[in-house]
């Protein structure tokens, strides 16, 4: 028998004939088919078990609750907690896109140390006695004031953990990141006597008079302020938002009146002129319960008529008489300050101005009005033992200078850090610094300035989660567990007018070899031991925690939070503990600051005929926790293209410098440089240039890092002579064709 | 055959001279059944390849992590399936059981079985979640909900998972090397025939009964059932 | 065909509420397992199914104004569920379900020729001209409940159906009938700190979405309310997302205004 072409033909052939009798085509078919529909490496996700836990947001100072979602031991989704006061059910942008920080790139796995410029890795036992060394070493040889701490918050009980071992250990030299409440709170306690935490009843307010505050941009707690502007919608309440840019408040607001950017006081006292001209002012308050008025309204009338008030801010006058008349005229009028997302203090007269506003109209402590929220109480620990080192530790002027003679006023001023580490090339007056909830080198205007003085710190301490733009530039890093993975107490959100603490539970094990950031300041005091560690009576943080919430841990395991809802702000006649017991106008105090005065921007006229002012949005993050890969996504195309950023210009503007939309220019500012796209709009002032917040990182994640221009790097700060705090709004710039 | 014939004729022309006429013939007698056999070589040899040698090459087989016995587990419990197969509280169910629900027996071990000892040192002791191959596992863009089919429609588990409940052992978990499911779904019989309502589980044999008992005939484009019911 | 009980899902968007913060878009990627690359300032390449769009009035500085518009799925019905994706698609991998008023979208039926996303005039379809694929462990989070897209298939807002598919599994197990409205809520409407968003069953005239909308059915779903518009009502798309906002260069933007207008009058 011969194999021949023929036959192989016919066995082919008779092959197709069988295989057609058999399902190999047709299963194949299918199978292949169905191949087809899911790449297999395409992932998915298992299913189990749904349980959803109740914890709170610690990405932003609003304090909102959130309802974790799990699949088995997997966070799937964070969403807003219902009925929490502050943001029943709902959650803004960051909070939402929570669980791509505990899950993102950019999380610290394991103790950090750095070695020849290069971070290894370490066991947190070694981590922890290099720590304990280094500072029993500085303690023995006198220099115990010279250890610091940066923290984004001093309230809760890790951030008074990490106070309360400085002062035991003996340093005064705890700082408190900038934000508009350090002005506020000089502001409350000049004119009220007290020591609070300002808040607004904004849901309760029928016209809201907004000197810049984003209300809607990310400004005191997020969806507190988005609840209520819907309410001012339903119920027909007013909000008219003072601002020289079409920001998203201006366009929601009923009005926008563009001003001339840092003359946002004098319009408020050219408002107040009219006012007390026209006699619209609450007079029981003002005739009862206040001093100094009679002062302060000569000032204001002689100083602050609205032609001068028109001049400066470029507000027509009728639009300022209008706005005086409908303010005072309103049920419960509320001013508000503090630019943007209230990042920056601001300057103190500025503040005071707009309070002043709110004191005339009498909404002080009343329903929709400003209030003076008590700090919270619960916290409180055993007396420190003091030994000697530390009394005379204590007892050394602080590092950023806040509290001394010339700034009396000021708690923290981390502003003035860079000049205090820089101007004495001999003496090195900060040997260790702990970093804790906070990204100065990214966050603090002028970050050049901040590095190049943080690099002379021989110890630099940070207990960041993720590698962010500080932690790059510490020796060590002792990552914190996130949020989603530890316990601790969330109080006093921002501009919120209850009494309330949220806690943060762990929804999950830690995914790294993390420690809580409280554990590790208990294991470094118990390192130390003598009086040190005995202010740090507990095991743990968890055991601190349960004990010093006491009475409030039942109901804040079971509900998420504890609101003091039945808290009613002091009568006018017991609210003021000042030396009048009334509200004050004007003061010794406040007479011995200085009249009010406009902030110039830095930089030279003649050199830099633009001025350069930030600006933020609820997609992107300038605090401690940069945007996540989700609100990234989520960033406009006119904002950021590729890796460039838009800067807003008015058409006029960019005309006269020969800058067409879409083109690139060199941004120059006296601090820096940078190249950038330029955006023309209508939506903002002639001469202004107008940067986004939140974007120019360089350390995070590859999602974030690389992407358009950190503003603080262009930036600096302006020290207000009230109080030594940053009180710039903006700077000189100038715009080239690239 | 013709054409082979003409084929030959040509060719044989092209030759006429050297080859003698009787050796032609024979060999065209020749190869006309060479050319049958191989036509039924092929034809047998497809046949098997298709029908007993392809079935083995598209699944692979893998027996269980561990062997389990449902009659035994069946006799024991109080309310048959759903006493393990349980719905949670939202209304999911919860499919095989986790760990944790077998723990509540099997801390120490109980039998003399060497399945459970082995059970109990492997996963109980360590704590590690067994991993079961699931027979009828779904692609991941189908919803099934069992609380609709067992709870509203009334089916009872035998419909679709056949009479698994009786078994006294668990047969080796075949997957498809193509599509990456379990053989289940496409059913045992490699032709796709089903003679029980448990033989297969594609999405024609869903939609039959949803066409039948008349559940969401909705859709615009096909006047049958509409896709967002079981998928998502 | 049609049951009685026919629900027809839709969605209220207050603008004068919205703020244009984005977290509609935020809460649909978290829920939805939408992917993300390194650079996604290409919005015809970034795949989102809730986009925030910005509208302008147009006019100088100082009288400049704008409104930002959230734009889901429109989940068109058309003419008796003829939307115009689902008329195009040659692979029934999109279709109209005359129970729910949900346009679908079935990817692993979908082969990618993009005809629906020619069709769609509101640019709500996108395509994944790339793999998904997260950072070494945040696959963690995505959520079984939705499947993710392979490279090569088109996608696009689903109003969550697979919350409704839970919630309907949750009445079955408890034996009720019907699905309370609290109980199906989309992921942006849940998130939306503005509550600006309000969704349920246009049918029903208890849900507060049909008393805000107050849609017309003898005029193709048109509203009554003279506050609300739809998208490019003139289409005839008779689409399932209605727009209010008291400003009326947003109703002109957002709609052919006049067109509508004429129509009333006619």
């Amino acid at each position: 028998m011969k194999i021949d072409r023929r036959s192989f033909l016919s066995f082919a052939i008779g092959g197709a004939a069988g295989t057609a009798l058999t399902p190999l085509p047709w299963k194949l078919t299918d199978d292949m088919s169905i191949w087809s529909q899911m790449w297999p490496w395409t992932p998915v996700p298992a299913r189990g078990a749904v349980t959803v836990v109740k914890s709170a947001c610690t990405l932003c100072p609003g304090g909102c609750g959130i309802n974790v979602r799990k699949v088995d031991d997997r966070v799937v989704k964070i969403e807003g907690l219902p009925d929490h006061p502050v943001n029943d059910g709902s959650l803004c942008t960051l909070g939402l896109a929570g669980a791509q920080l505990l899950y993102g790139p950019r999380r610290v796995k394991t103790p950090l140390k750095k070695v020849n410029g290069r971070f290894v890795a370490i066991s947190w036992e070694d981590a922890l006695a290099e720590v304990s060394e280094k500072l029993s070493d500085l303690r023995a040889k006198g220099g115990a004031h010279t250890v610091a701490c940066i923290s984004s918050s001093d309230r809760g009980t890790v951030a008074e953990l990490l106070a309360r071992f400085l002062r035991v250990f003996g340093s005064p030299n705890f700082i408190r990141m900038p934000s508009s409440q350090d002005a506020y709170e000089v502001a409350l306690y000049l004119t009220q006597g007290v020591r609070a935490i300002p808040g607004f009843d904004v849901e309760h307010s029928d016209f809201v008079l907004s000197f810049g505050s984003g209300l809607l941009d990310g400004w005191g707690s997020p969806v507190y302020l988005f609840k209520a502007h819907s309410q001012w919608r339903d119920q027909g309440g007013k909000l008219i938002q003072v601002e020289p840019r079409l920001s998203r408040t201006a366009a929601k607001a009923d009005q926008w009146v563009p001003i001339n950017p840092g003359t946002e006081g004098a319009l408020a006292l050219g408002i107040a002129g009219v006012i007390i001209k026209e006699s619209l002012y609450d007079e029981k308050f003002v005739n009862s319960h206040s001093s100094g008025f009679q002062e302060w309204k000569r000032l204001v009338i002689d100083g602050f008529s609205p032609e001068i008030v028109s001049k400066v801010t470029g507000v027509k006058v009728t639009v300022i008489t209008e706005l005086a008349r409908s303010f005072a005229r309103a049920n419960r009028p509320l001013a508000t300050g503090g630019r943007g997302k209230g990042t920056s203090p601001g300057s103190l007269k500025e503040v005071l101005a707009v309070h002043f506003l709110n004191a005339l109209v009498g909404n002080l402590g009343q329903k929709g009005g400003s209030w003076a929220v008590p700090e919270p109480e619960y916290i409180d620990w055993p007396e420190l033992e003091m030994e000697q080192a530390a009394s005379t530790g204590n007892q050394q002027t602080r590092i950023d200078g806040a509290g001394s003679d010339i700034y009396t006023h000021a708690r923290y001023l981390a502003n003035r850090l860079p000049e205090a580490l820089l101007t004495d090339p001999g003496y090195q007056p900060v040997q260790v610094l702990f970093i804790s909830e906070a990204n100065p080198a990214y966050s603090l205007p002028d970050t050049t300035a901040f590095k190049d003085a943080v690099a002379k710190i021989p110890m630099k301490v940070s207990f960041s989660s993720y590698l962010d733009e500080t932690a790059e530039l510490a020796d060590l890093v002792l990552p914190n567990h996130t949020y989603l993975e530890r316990y601790e107490d969330v109080p006093a959100p921002s501009g919120y007018p209850l009494p309330i603490i949220s806690l943060v539970r762990p929804v999950v094990e830690p995914k790294f070899n993390s420690m809580h950031t409280g554990d590790a300041v208990i294991q470094l005091a118990k390192a130390l031991g003598g009086s040190i560690s005995k202010a740090f009576p507990w095991d743990s943080y968890e055991e601190c925690l349960e004990e010093t919430l006491g009475d409030k841990w039942e109901s804040l395991m079971e509900q998420g939070y504890w609101v003091d809802s039945e808290y009613e702000a002091p009568g006018w006649s017991e609210a003021f503990e000042t030396a009048s017991e009334k509200f004050e106008f004007t003061s010794r105090e406040i007479s011995a600051l200085g009249n009010y005065s406009l902030v110039k921007p830095e930089g030279d006229e003649a050199f830099f005929p633009l001025v350069l002012i930030p600006f933020d949005t609820m997609r992107l993050w300038s605090g401690y926790v940069g945007s996540p890969p989700f609100l990234i996504k989520s960033v406009e195309d006119t904002l950021l293209q590729k890796n460039e950023v838009l800067v807003e210009i008015h058409a006029a503007t960019a005309d006269s410098l020969g800058l067409g939309s879409g083109s690139t220019a060199v941004l120059t500012t006296p601090k820096g440089k940078a190249r950038v796209k330029i955006r023309t709009t209508e939506g903002i002032m002639p001469g202004l240039i107008a940067l986004p917040r939140g974007l120019g990182h360089t350390a995070n994640d590859r999602f974030l890092a690389g992407k358009g221009v950190n503003y603080n790097r262009l930036a600096g700060p302006v020290e207000d002579g009230a109080t030594g705090h940053d009180a710039a709004w903006g700077i000189r710039a100038r715009l080239a064709k690239a | 055959m013709s054409t082979v014939d003409e084929q030959s004729k040509a060719a044989s022309g092209m030759d006429e001279g050297h080859i003698p006429q009787g050796v032609e013939e024979k060999k065209q007698d020749g190869s006309s059944a060479t050319i049958i056999l191989f036509f039924v070589f092929g034809f047998i040899a497809s046949l098997i390849v298709g029908w007993v040698v392809f079935p083995k090459l598209l699944y692979s087989s893998r027996p269980q992590p561990v062997e389990f016995n449902h009659l035994v587990h069946n006799e024991m419990v109080d309310e048959g399936c759903e006493s393990c197969h349980f719905f949670r509280e939202d209304g999911s169910y919860s499919g095989v059981p986790t760990l944790a629900q077998c723990i509540d027996c099997h801390e120490e071990v109980q039998g003399d079985s060497e399945a459970e000892e082995y059970f109990v040192t492997e996963y109980v002791q360590r704590y590690r979640e067994v991993p079961w191959l699931v027979y009828s596992r779904q692609p991941p863009c189908v919803f099934f909900p069992h609380s609709a089919h067992v709870l509203k429609a009334g089916m009872d588990c035998v419909t679709c998972h056949g009479s698994i409940g009786e078994s006294e052992s668990l047969r080796p978990y075949e997957q498809n090397r193509i599509s990456r499911y379990s053989r289940d779904i496409w059913g045992h019989n490699i032709a796709g025939i089903s003679r029980n309502s448990w033989d297969r589980m594609k999405m024609d044999d869903c939609a039959e009964c949803h066409q039948r008992e008349n559940v969401n005939q909705a859709s615009v484009q096909t006047k049958r059932g509409g896709c967002f019911v079981c998928h998502h | 065909m049609k049951k009685e009980n026919a629900k027809r899902f839709g969605m209220v968007i207050d603008l004068d509420k919205c703020t244009g913060c984005g977290s509609c878009m935020v809460a649909c990627m978290a829920e939805n397992n939408v992917p993300f690359r390194e650079d996604e300032t290409d919005k015809l390449l970034s795949v989102a199914w809730m986009r925030v769009y910005k509208l302008t009035n147009g006019k100088a500085f100082p009288d400049a104004d704008e409104c930002f518009l959230p734009r889901p799925c429109q989940h068109c019905e058309g003419h008796h569920g003829h939307s115009p994706c689902v008329s195009v698609c040659p692979a029934t991998a999109t279709d109209y379900d005359a129970s729910t008023g949900i346009v679908s979208q079935i990817y692993t039926r979908c082969f990618g020729c993009r005809y629906c996303m020619a069709a769609c005039p509101y640019h709500v379809r996108l395509f994944n001209w790339w793999d998904p694929v997260w950072p070494d462990g945040m696959e963690k989070m995505l959520n079984p409940d939705v499947s993710v897209r392979m490279r090569g298939v088109v996608e696009k807002c689903s109003f969550c159906f697979h919350r409704y598919q839970l919630a309907r599994q949750q009445a079955d197990y408890e034996e009720r009938g019907e699905v309370a409205e609290n109980e199906y809520q989309t992921a942006c409407t849940q998130g939306c700190p503005a509550g600006a968003i309000v969704f349920g069953d246009l049918n029903n005239p208890d849900h507060e979405v049909t008393r805000l909308a107050q849609p017309d059915l003898s005029h193709e779903g048109k509203s009554r309310n003279p506050k609300a518009f739809r998208l490019l009502e003139r289409l005839g798309t008779n689409t399932k997302v209605y727009y209010l906002s008291s400003r009326e260069w947003v109703r002109r933007l957002g709609d052919n205004y006049q067109v509508k207008a004429a129509q009333h009058q006619a």
